[in-house]
């Protein structure tokens, strides 16, 4: 043990080191290479075929959607097209590309291209998980998706010639432009490259591995060291590359989130993907210049399994929910400025806050576990609570573990699991309660509600109500935002009420970011178009 | 042989109580144990620790997992001995019951490889021949059994029979006292620990099978055989108690690194779940957050090196008493 004890400490006095010596030579315009820790070791980067944000925090280098992001506040700019015109009635959507629009392997980027790609996430074989960004909105995309319509040309997409896209829609969609600059789902696929590697319609083909891939993004794909990091390089045929500033971004897969905060201590990277609790007050009190901490669209919270006893009550949901202490939780355990969260919905999403909340207190959740059958958690079956290993995350599980057996005597048992086996247990709905976390993909409030509907590829819980599905629907056919609004209020109503997910606190972002970099923004999505960003020595 | 012989001598001279009674081999190892400052010291620091780990946090109702959030993380103070990690649980209760759960890993593992390991190399090396090779030969399959592998699949096949272990624990008490009550996952770690030492014991044996080896061919065992004794008690009786120098040398490295062992795989999520931690999770998570709460790694680690140097000594201490042929008489 003394070895190890030795060791570490030694760790330690070579980490801090080098920050006290801190005197960097001065060479002439050094490569601007931004080092970036990115969580965990990506998936997968096909666009259609990725769900996490680690995954998309490097798609987002090397893919360009029709419409992009503004560095400030995300709103579209234009992207690969120059410019859009939208009928009247808010149906029909005619984006103009660009003429100089290129794949970085030099072919002229089309609409046709456009038609491709959207024919292959509606595919359903492919099966995307992220297939409902399109087909809740385009018309004939859900026939398409479901088997029932065979024809694509039947389908809301047309390309009247090589620079003209034409979507129809279900209905007016005014926060479709938002969905399309903001998530990788409408993005173009270089469909033509990927049938040279297999089946277009196939996931994990090698299209994917550096040499192959071909975007369309201000960066291409250098190399991909698994386990070690990703290196995009600035992509010389991108229509705009003459705004970019950046020669290279290079993405580490930092799952350890101490040794990743001792490489950015050390000069290794320039900007960490989160940062220990335990160093957060350190960080406030000595570092105040690194340290961001930024409102983040997202809510954490646990799912329910509602077909296992005892969460198949929702009495018994509805107390586990009301008895824990939100406000001490985070306070005292994550210490970033989160909110307590009392609804599924963010407060102040684009307008909305929903008004249903969480309501009574302890006593409420007593009675309500008694009447289920559990006075005192007597009879009660110990519940296991499933998280993925992390710090953080066993921090909160703890507490709330220690929560729920002091106010309600409810026996909770851990479990925690890889992040793989953790993500095919959510998938697979084999836990009885799951932490899980919601990052929004674009900013509207209907990202937090889609997910609840009976069938969409991110519900996990088992739980399917058809009033729900019913408003969701009535939603999208909404004339106004304010109708629209109003329905969400009743879904989230319903969401509280059945509670089948117990919401926790909403997501702050809270990392360390070099004040070397420029042109990073706080953005709600915690998306920086890197196109924008340079280093300042 | 040391205590066959005093025995066995012609009784014309024996006149004194003592050399009557003669002194056994265990007589004679005590004896020179005792007279091993290092390793009594060793011994008396582990049956210590022990009885602490055992006793006190039910003396004093200590609890591992009671909370006091507004509290968090303080220094060592007169009311936390030893202080609070960052939920304020108090940090001596949590080692105490850490090195309950490290101890009994470490014993139960290491006595199951003993058992196996013993008794395998024994009947190999005296039998020879046939038997030897295919039983030698299972062991080298089993070498090259990736251990982690082998771990998971323990994991899922035994998680049933786990949980039964666990629900019998709860309710197991000695006199009246709940050894186990509020320690939640232990049936899962014991089975888990009984399960590694049944691969740990692969180097145990052939240790033992050349050891065996070595000694079978010597005139006391021939003369064992020739006055007809079965072959069961020529090994348990004759043979095993030559070889156990190096035995109890390895064991008291194997005590250690299952030990170690534990804190890797309770990373990995297969050891003891959150909140009940060992030594070893604790210094993990201590090393992490080192720089801001230095107590959170100084106690568990010390407690842990204080333990393993303590079981080195006395496992030392054991060989040096134990081994006939190293010892002067």
């Amino acid at each position: 043990m003394i070895t190890r004890t030795t060791a570490l400490l030694l760790a330690a006095m070579l980490a801090i080191a080098p920050v006290t010596m801190a005197a960097e030579a001065n060479k002439p315009a050094p490569p601007q290479i931004w080092r970036v820790g990115n969580g965990a070791e990506p998936q997968d980067l096909d666009p259609q075929a990725i769900q996490g944000v680690t995954e998309d925090n490097v798609v987002m280098a090397l893919f360009e959607g029709l419409a992009s992001e503004d560095p400030h506040d995300l709103h579209p700019v234009p992207g690969v097209a120059t410019s859009w015109d939208i009928s009247p009635d808010g149906l029909v959507y005619t984006f103009h590309l660009r003429a100089n629009a290129h794949w970085s392997n030099g072919d002229p980027l089309t609409a046709d291209d456009f038609l491709q790609s959207y024919r292959r996430i509606l595919s359903p074989t492919f099966a995307s998980e992220y297939a409902y960004l399109v087909y809740d909105y385009v018309a004939g995309a859900r026939e398409y998706y479901d088997g029932k319509l065979k024809d694509f040309a039947q389908v809301g997409f047309k390309a009247p010639d090589p620079l003209t896209l034409q979507v129809t829609l279900k209905n007016p969609t005014p926060y479709l432009l938002n969905i399309i600059a903001s998530h990788c789902a409408w993005n173009p696929l270089p469909v033509r490259v990927i049938a040279r590697f297999g089946a277009v319609d196939q996931r994990r083909t090698p299209w994917t591995r550096a040499g192959n891939l071909v975007g369309n993004g201000p960066f291409l794909l250098k190399e991909w060291r698994p386990n070690q990091k990703i290196t995009v390089v600035r992509n010389p045929q991108y229509w705009d590359a003459a705004t970019v500033k950046l020669d290279a971004i290079e993405f580490y897969p930092t799952d350890d989130i101490s040794n990743e905060e001792r490489m950015f201590r050390t000069g290794q990277l320039d900007m960490t993907y989160e940062l220990p609790i335990a160093k957060i007050d350190a960080y406030r009190k000595d570092h105040p210049d690194t340290l961001r901490i930024e409102p983040w669209l997202g809510l954490y919270y646990y799912d329910c399994n509602v077909q296992r006893p005892p969460l198949n009550d929702k009495r018994v949901r509805k107390a586990l929910a009301l008895a824990i202490d939100r406000e001490s939780l985070v306070k005292n355990v994550t210490r970033g400025g989160e909110r307590p969260a009392y609804a599924v919905s963010y407060p102040g999403t684009a307008g909305y806050t929903p008004r249903a909340r969480l309501e009574g207190g302890l006593d409420e959740a007593r009675r309500l576990l008694a009447e289920a059958g559990f006075p005192g958690g007597k009879g009660c079956p110990t519940i296991e609570l499933l998280y993925n290993s992390s710090e953080t995350h066993r921090a909160i599980a703890e507490v709330v573990q220690a929560m729920w057996r002091k106010n309600l005597g409810v026996d909770v048992r851990l479990v925690n699991q890889e992040w793989k086996v953790y993500l095919d247990m959510r998938h697979t709905t084999n836990f009885t309660l799951a932490r899980a976390g919601w990052i929004a993909d674009y900013v509207d409030p209907n990202v937090f509600l889609e997910i609840f509907v009976t069938g969409n590829g991110n519900n996990d819980t088992n739980w399917s109500n058809p009033e729900y599905d019913r408003l969701f629907a009535a939603a999208l056919s909404a004339h106004s935002n304010a109708e629209r609004y109003e329905i969400y209020q009743k879904m989230d109503a319903i969401l509280v009420d059945e509670v089948p997910v117990i919401p926790v606190y909403d997501y702050t972002r809270v990392h360390a970011v070099s004040p070397r970099i420029k042109g990073y923004y706080p953005t709600l999505l915690d998306h920086h178009p890197y196109k924008y960003i340079w280093l300042e020595d | 042989m040391v205590s066959l012989s005093p025995q066995n001598l012609p009784s014309a001279d024996l006149t004194t109580d003592q050399l009557e009674r003669g002194t056994s081999l265990w007589r004679d190892a005590w004896h020179r144990l005792r007279r091993n400052r290092l390793a009594v010291f060793g011994g008396t620091v582990v049956i210590v620790f022990s009885l602490t780990c055992v006793l006190a946090p039910w003396i004093f109702h200590l609890s591992y997992q009671d909370q006091n959030l507004d509290l968090g993380a303080v220094a060592p103070n007169a009311q936390h001995w030893l202080g609070t990690d960052t939920l304020g649980r108090d940090l001596l209760a949590r080692i105490l019951y850490g090195g309950r759960i490290s101890l009994m890993v470490g014993l139960v593992a290491s006595l199951v490889a003993l058992v196996i390991g013993v008794s395998y190399g024994a009947i190999a090396g005296y039998v020879g021949g046939t038997l030897d090779s295919v039983m030698m030969r299972i062991v080298d399959i089993m070498y090259a059994l990736p251990f982690t592998i082998f771990v998971i699949l323990l994991m899922v096949f035994l998680k049933d029979p786990m949980q039964a272990v666990d629900a019998w624990l709860g309710r197991f008490s000695i006199f009246g006292f709940h050894a186990f009550e509020g320690m939640q996952g232990v049936g899962k770690i014991l089975l888990l620990f009984a399960a590694i030492g049944a691969v740990e014991w692969l180097t145990m044996a052939r240790i033992v099978r050349g050891q065996i080896l070595s000694i079978k061919k010597m005139e006391y065992i021939e003369a064992a055989r020739s006055m007809g004794l079965g072959t069961p008690r020529i090994i348990f009786r004759h043979m095993v108690p030559n070889v156990l120098g190096p035995v109890i040398v390895y064991t008291s490295l194997t005590i250690p690194a299952v030990m170690l062992l534990e804190s890797f795989l309770s990373f990995l999520g297969l050891g003891v779940d959150a909140p009940m931690s060992s030594l070893g999770t604790l210094i993990k998570d201590g090393s992490e957050k080192m720089e801001e709460f230095w107590w959170l790694l100084v106690f568990p680690g010390g407690a842990f090196s204080l333990t393993l140097f303590s079981l080195n000594f006395l496992g030392d201490g054991l060989r040096d008493a134990l081994d006939v042929r190293a010892s002067k008489d």
